[in-house]
């Protein structure tokens, strides 16, 4: 028994919106949450986490689209997250910069 | 679950799981010999290695040997170990003289045999072992297209996992005692594939884990340089302790005398226990010289606490140390773990056998699951055409797939009455053999053949590894039993015991065949 069909995405750009949304979404939102927690908490203990939590967290960003109705929906998402990452990131490398 | 999720997530399983299976069972197949790399190399030079962690060997008489060819002033040179090998690696910086000649401004690497002190190039170097280890993340591919595309199996074999396990959650305790393997070909199939998924689940998730962080690291590094290090890569190595402060060259040459010797047993005296993985001098012959000595103490007292001392040469002075009995950090917890938990270097064989049972297991859980996806779409209201396009894809699939345990045992025949033959050998031999047995299997089109033919002909070849070590280095499996401090029996063992598993599942599927003819 393969899978029903009829409860799979039919429509083409709807599969490229979840496909893109998992794959490449997953990994910038992934990236984005990491570097933002390592601008503001202790640097090298973030990033070393990152090595197994990135990826069991892009993985699971890789699954959610799928499960979503609307892969567009996702993408919008995954960006809204990316900007608030990239806030916390800003602000976090001017208020703690790199100490020589 | 309701259906829509189900539904979902079985086919998200389906398709990165046919997709990703034939590298994932080159990955698991190869990887599981790889538990054993080093003893295959000594079983295929027929150096006995003292079986411990650390490095013996005298530095100082090394150092003079190496200097007949080089010129070592002013450069960085490393002596490590990092497989379990009579010879060790030796990496030389070039010379950071301005003067220096242009000779002298190249560096090197090569494999130094610390009992004869003769050098080898890596290709000369090259074995059975490293071959197979290599494979395991597809290092014959051109760099570093091999290693992106094992790391994505990697990662999508992570996928899979995730996305089996919550197919099967909901009957995930119930399912794991059935087994019906007289049922019907697909339910045989079925519980093959999740009860021994199961068993492997934890197994597998660290080695998805940890393979897909070490050929895809790069993803993690690229972001972090450009972001938060804006740009400074040497930064980020030397945050995550990854690399010494670089040491500044003087240009002055040293007065006094200096025996390495000296300081790595005076690091050893430090601390109880402590094994020599790595001498690193910086400066060689150079006011400014510096010696770091680096290691462990055994697995069996620490796992993740790598211990370091740094010397000043002129005047002699302890600059720098990491005491490896103190309680790691979070930071070396997780470097160090990452690694030991893939090489399953830190219990002994038992370890190592029982990660090769389990690789193996994996192997099955692949090959069961290609089955399934084969047997459901094998229905009488498909089309004649689409049901003989997946028949001819599994054809491909298991062909390469299986026909790599005859073509291992050969390649192991083959290693032992050519030796020392080098890269070229063993690339052709290997890949030949397994293009031609593919070829082969594929054409006899039939799947009950092509696994018979496997097993038999792999644990009939399997027997004669050990027999040939006996023949050809005389090193008869009753014999180096007798030598515990040896580890040449290890892979004889192991070839004894893969033997008697492939012929008696081979025995036992002709009789379950001639029982009930169900294929």
């Amino acid at each position: 028994m393969p899978a029903n069909k009829k409860y799979l995405t039919n429509s083409n750009t709807q599969r490229f919106a979840k496909i893109s949304a998992g794959i490449l979404g997953g990994y910038l939102v992934t990236i984005a949450l990491h570097l933002a927690l390592a601008t503001w908490l202790p640097r090298p203990e973030v990033l070393i986490t990152s090595t197994y939590s990135g990826f069991i967290m892009w993985v699971v960003l890789m699954i959610l689209p799928f499960l979503a109705k609307n892969g567009w929906k996702v993408w919008g998402i995954y960006i809204l997250l990316l900007f608030a990452f990239a806030l916390a990131i800003y602000f976090g490398k001017s208020l703690n910069p790199l100490s020589q | 679950m309701n259906n829509r999720d189900y539904n979902v997530l079985f086919n998200l399983h389906t398709v990165s799981g046919i997709v990703i299976s034939v590298g994932l069972f080159v990955i698991f197949f190869a990887g599981s010999f790889s538990f054993f790399r080093d003893e295959i190399v000594n079983w295929e030079r027929n150096e006995a290695t003292a079986n411990s962690q650390g490095m013996h060997i005298d530095f100082d008489e090394a150092l003079d040997s190496i200097q007949k060819n080089y010129n070592l002033n002013g450069r960085d040179i490393q002596i490590s170990k990092t497989f379990d090998e009579r010879r060790v690696n030796v990496s030389l910086g070039a010379s950071k003289d301005t003067l220096a000649t242009e000779e002298n401004k190249a560096g090197a690497y090569f494999y130094l045999d610390p009992l004869t002190y003769k050098s080898y190039s890596y290709i000369k170097s090259y074995t059975l072992g490293e071959f197979l280890y290599r494979l395991h993340f597809f290092a014959q591919i051109y760099y570093p297209v091999g290693y992106y595309l094992s790391g994505f199996v990697a990662l999508f074999f992570l996928f899979a996992i995730v996305t089996g396990v919550l197919v099967h959650w909901d009957k995930i305790v119930s399912n794991f005692y059935v087994f019906r393997p007289w049922a019907k070909l697909k339910t045989l199939w079925t519980d093959a594939h999740t009860g021994l998924g199961m068993i492997g689940l934890p197994f597998q998730f660290v080695y998805a884990v940890t393979g897909a962080f070490f050929m895809l690291q790069i993803l993690l590094v690229a972001p972090s340089v450009f972001t938060i290090y804006d740009g400074d890569q040497a930064q980020l190595y030397e945050d995550l302790e990854f690399t010494d402060k670089p040491v500044a060259f003087k240009n002055n040459p040293l007065e006094s005398n200096f025996s390495i010797n000296e300081l790595v047993s005076k690091t050893k005296e430090k601390w109880n226990g402590f094994e020599v993985s790595e001498v690193h001098i910086f400066n060689y012959g150079d006011k400014n010289m510096h010696v770091a000595v680096e290691g462990a103490l055994g697995y069996d007292n620490q796992l993740t606490a790598p211990g370091k001392a740094i010397y000043k040469i002129s005047p002699q002075l302890l600059v720098f140390e990491k005491d490896p009995a103190k309680q790691a950090s979070y930071l070396d917890q997780v470097k160090n773990l990452l690694y030991r938990l893939h090489y399953g270097d830190y219990g002994g064989y038992l370890l190592k056998i029982a990660s090769f049972i389990l690789g193996i297991i994996s192997c099955l859980v692949i090959v069961s699951g290609v089955m399934i996806w084969l047997v459901a779409r094998d229905k009488k209201n498909m089309p004649e055409k689409k049901r003989k396009f997946n028949n001819a894809v599994v054809r491909i699939y298991l062909a390469i797939c299986l026909s790599m345990f005859p073509v291992t045992a050969l390649a192991f025949i083959a290693v032992k009455i050519y030796p020392n033959e080098g890269q070229s050998f063993i690339y052709s031999f290997y890949f030949i053999s397994w293009l031609l047995f593919s070829t082969f299997l594929f054409l006899k089109k039939n799947l009950r053949f092509m696994t018979c033919f496997c097993l038999i002909l792999g644990g009939i070849l399997a027997i004669f590894i050990p027999l040939l070590d006996g023949f050809v280095s005389g090193n008869w499996v009753w014999s180096i039993l007798l030598k515990p401090e040896s580890n040449l029996y290890v892979v004889d063992l192991l070839w004894l015991l893969i033997a008697i598993t492939s012929l008696f599942a081979a025995y036992k599927s002709a009789k379950m065949n001639t029982a009930k003819n169900f294929l």
